[in-house]
């Protein structure tokens, strides 16, 4: 049995291999689809998720890696989807697609984590692991900036 | 099947056109008959017991009102931008209506009107159906007001209608559209129908928003890999290494002994059918990890192939020969005055080759579709770009016919031609007929790399002479290059004129914009038995290439400016002449560069629109860099400025992609690359700023825009970086230091 949280929740998965990579436990097994699969080698972030907050690509993590751990998926990353990314992306009409947007959402709100200063090279730095094929890099970036200056929750 | 090709929408359009404002006027209102529906085709879509009165309008007794969008959204915002014109002329918000997929996919109406197919592509989508969806909207609410007058025994006239209401203001009655769809549905067709004057559009020209973003940033939006239905398997295949392998012999031992895996199933090849699929193995499972588990311990052996000694790097030159064999199938498309008799006489003759790489097409999401088949019926769920495409499948595998066909259509994870192709809906039919039970089949990264199914590679040949004072006189091309519509439409070459429109894009008389006493411009048809495959922008790709960067070696040649050059040598062009001036005045063309930089021009047209784009390169570090992108845009009337505006954003990215990565080989009948680490696409680090300036084009008439951004991208970097370096580069990917 491995057991970790995934979106505030405690998950106990019984049957699940230790070597499947998280994706998948998370779309076939949790039937949390909204983590997307794209390259299955870490190369284009459409899996992205957060490891204990960090941006992790969840088809490179191996579900017995996150025992005891907390995931969040693009699911979880709001209650209410008004994260401040999600209301930004939406303002900025980002998704074409969307097929990427999850994964762009969940390293953008990693770096918002991170507290770092959010200036077109840090995006940069964040964001160039998630590849967009219908080009949306450019309304990202302006969707992050959106966020980080939106008035924070009381 | 399909014939997408763009270009040769630029003359059938009229005609289309002219069709429609036969329908505008009256004399062909039948078109919109309510029930005119069941008059065309027996399988009429599922009757509700509301307002039906063409293709595209559904309003139910409780107000609800359900657009059809009949084209596939590949994610470039095609179910907003045809919503909205239906929704305009119906007084109906577009972003707050319902909007469904046709229920019937074949009802006859919604094949493409140039291509004849049930198909989405060639950036046409709004281009087309732009006149015909105001039509039906604009129809729908006639008849909604006919139904008002009449009930409060008003004159029609004095009603209008707003946000989903017919409104008699001087007695302040008014109808929800819901409580008139009885009334409405019994009228005849009416025999006026006014559209709205464009100066009163609420949506058209003024859209920003696309319907699905809220959807698609929560995860909650299904795309085709997100389908699950029960005792549904999941399918990976194994496909022949090399066109034309046979298979020998498969030991699925060590695969089914995968926990997860049920089944390993061959799949025959279909080389009867153009575009069908090569021989497979396919493992089935009840996740694609487990599939793909199975996958890997699978041992299939692989008869040789005559492809086994192809090697793409070696084309060119068998490119090269191909131009001047007299045994070369060659197309002349645009030809005056006489360009040999010039050569002789120029006082600066230069020739060069161009070549471009094979290319992938790598929509993010990798191929994926759903299908169920039972002795009469296919139900398939997922993104299908290309009805026609999944009804052959059902015929020609299941042996299944048209009334059989169900299709719950998805948003697709973005396309750029590859889910044109038919192979995975051939293999899913054989796969679902085979097991019984529903079969979603998914595409690794590595399958979507190596599915044989791509942009070509591509030489052309340019010769210019320029006389003493620098003009140019005489200008020869020989573009080579396979035929895109060969596979899928047999003997097409064999047309009275033999053009293949879709690979003579910006090589013919109406998108070639230059114009010398003497040209000669020619199709060389050269076939590498690589399949070929629909990708956007297609051959404008190579074409524009050449074409751009042979201009800016003429002007240099002769002394002069490359933007002066371009604009002497343009006769009546006066869209390409204004994207052009526009976008250099904005660039700072002629003006002082900061050291080390340098600028590069170059435009086309395609889909009815125009575009010019400059490149601003700068050595950076010692290396040069693409530092800027700027271009301007007519595309007529944006449905969709904000639409427009991203398709063209996404079109440069491609452009920059095609100019420094884009690349697949082929060895010994192999494709090389496997994944992104070995088949690079441009990433938000990789862009340069831009700045994209859409004009406000001719009204009523809206041009595409998926495919315009790209082409022009790769020989203004091209030029920027020969103003730069000096160095002019002929090939791509082009290396930066």
């Amino acid at each position: 049995m491995i057991a970790f949280t995934v979106n505030g929740e405690r998950r106990e998965l019984d049957e699940a291999s230790p070597s499947m990579p998280l994706l998948w436990v998370l779309r076939d097994q949790l039937k949390l689809t909204g983590t997307k699969f794209g390259c299955g080698m870490g190369l284009c972030g459409a899996c992205t998720v957060h490891l204990d907050g960090v941006a992790v690509r969840s088809c490179q993590v191996p579900l017995a890696a996150v025992a005891g751990h907390g995931i969040t998926t693009i699911e979880g990353l709001s209650p209410t989807h008004s994260h401040p990314l999600q209301v930004a992306w939406v303002a900025e009409d980002v998704p074409q697609c969307g097929y990427c947007q999850s994964g762009q959402i969940m390293s953008a709100a990693a770096l918002l984590n991170t507290g770092a200063a959010i200036t077109d090279d840090s995006i940069r730095n964040a964001m160039s692991g998630n590849i967009c094929r219908c080009g949306t890099y450019g309304r990202i970036n302006k969707a992050i900036k959106r966020a980080a200056n939106a008035p924070k929750e009381a | 099947m399909s014939l997408i090709d763009n270009t040769r929408i630029e003359l059938p359009r009229r005609e289309f056109l002219k069709q429609a404002a036969t329908v505008a006027s009256g004399l062909a209102i039948a078109f919109y008959l309510p029930g005119g529906m069941a008059a065309a085709d027996p399988k009429t879509p599922a009757s509700a017991t509301g307002f039906e009165p063409n293709a595209w309008v559904r309003v139910l007794p409780d107000g609800t009102v359900k657009l059809v969008v009949h084209k596939h959204d590949s994610g470039t915002g095609t179910q907003t931008a045809l919503a909205a014109c239906v929704a305009e002329e119906l007084y109906v918000d577009p972003m707050t209506v319902q909007v469904i997929t046709p229920e019937d996919p074949f009802f006859q109406t919604y094949i493409h009107p140039v291509w004849k197919v049930f198909s989405t592509g060639g950036s046409t989508s709004v281009s087309l159906e732009y006149d015909r969806l105001r039509m039906a909207g604009a129809t729908a609410r006639v008849l909604l007001i006919t139904a008002a007058a009449q009930q409060w025994k008003v004159d029609a006239d004095s009603c209008t209608t707003e946000d989903g209401r017919v409104v008699h203001a001087s007695s302040k009655r008014s109808f929800g559209y819901g409580e008139l769809v009885g009334v409405a549905a019994q009228l005849p067709a009416p025999t006026k129908v006014t559209l709205k004057d464009p100066a009163q559009f609420k949506y058209i020209g003024k859209l920003r928003h696309k319907r699905d973003a809220a959807a698609k940033v929560c995860g909650a939006f299904q795309y085709s890999i997100d389908v699950q239905l029960p005792d549904m398997l999941v399918a990976v295949i194994q496909r022949a290494p090399v066109v034309g392998s046979k298979l020998l012999s498969i030991d699925s031992t060590a695969a089914l002994q995968v926990s997860g895996v049920r089944k390993v199933l061959a799949i025959p090849g279909r080389p009867d059918v153009l575009g069908g699929n090569l021989e497979g193995v396919a493992v089935l499972a009840d996740t694609f990890w487990a599939a793909q588990q199975g996958r890997q311990v699978l041992k299939v052996k692989w008869s040789d192939s005559p492809l086994a000694g192809f090697d793409s790097e070696q084309l060119f030159s068998a490119q090269a020969q191909a131009i001047g064999d007299p045994k070369a199938q060659v197309v002349k498309t645009m030809t005056q005055g006489n360009v040999s008799a010039q050569w002789a006489q120029a006082a600066t003759l230069i020739e060069a080759d161009y070549t471009m790489p094979y290319k992938v097409q790598n929509p993010l999401e990798p191929i994926c579709i759903t299908a169920q088949v039972s002795d009469v019926s296919i139900t398939y769920w997922g993104g299908v770009q290309v009805p026609s495409s999944a009804l052959e499948a059902a015929q020609k595998v299941c042996g299944l016919d048209k009334a059989g066909v169900t299709i719950h259509e998805l948003v697709s994870g973005g396309s750029f031609g590859a889910r044109e192709a038919k192979y995975w809906l051939f293999e899913v039919a054989y796969l679902a007929q085979k097991t019984g039970v529903p079969v979603k089949l998914l595409n690794s990264r590595e399958d979507e790399m190596q599915a044989l199914f791509y942009h070509p590679a591509t030489l052309n040949r340019i010769k210019g002479a320029l006389d003493a004072q620098g003009r140019l006189t005489a200008l020869q091309l020989h573009a080579v290059s396979p035929a895109s519509p060969e596979q899928w439409e047999p003997g097409y070459f064999e047309r009275p004129d033999h053009m293949d429109y879709s690979t003579t894009e910006a090589i013919t008389a109406w998108d070639f914009a230059y114009r010398a006493p003497h040209l000669d411009l020619n199709w060389v048809k050269h076939e590498s038995n690589v399949p070929s495959g629909w990708y956007r922008s297609v051959s404008f790709i190579p074409n524009v290439f050449a074409v751009e960067s042979f201009m800016d070696e003429l002007a240099h040649a002769a002394g002069e400016d490359p933007l002066a050059f371009r604009l002497a040598n343009m006769q009546e062009r006066p869209r390409h002449v204004a994207v052009l001036k526009q976008a250099a005045e904005r660039a700072g063309w002629g003006q002082p560069l900061p050291p080390g930089s340098a600028l590069g021009i170059a435009t086309n047209q395609g889909y009815s629109s125009f575009i010019a784009v400059v490149a601003r390169v700068a050595t950076v570090d010692g290396k040069p860099k693409v530092e800027k992108l700027t271009c301007v845009v007519d595309c007529g009337l944006a449905v969709s400025p904000g639409g427009v505006e991203e398709q063209i954003y996404g079109g440069l990215m491609w452009g920059l992609g095609h100019a420094l990565f884009d690349r697949l080989d082929i060895k010994q009948g192999r494709v090389v690359q496997s994944n992104f680490h070995d088949y690079r696409v441009a990433r938000m680090s990789d862009m340069p700023a831009t700045d994209i300036v859409v004009l406000d084009g001719e009204p009523g008439k809206p041009g595409g825009v998926g495919e315009l951004g790209s082409p022009s991208v790769v020989p203004a970097i091209a030029n920027a970086l020969f103003a730069l370096t000096g160095v002019r580069q002929r090939s791509t990917p082009l290396k930066l230091g």
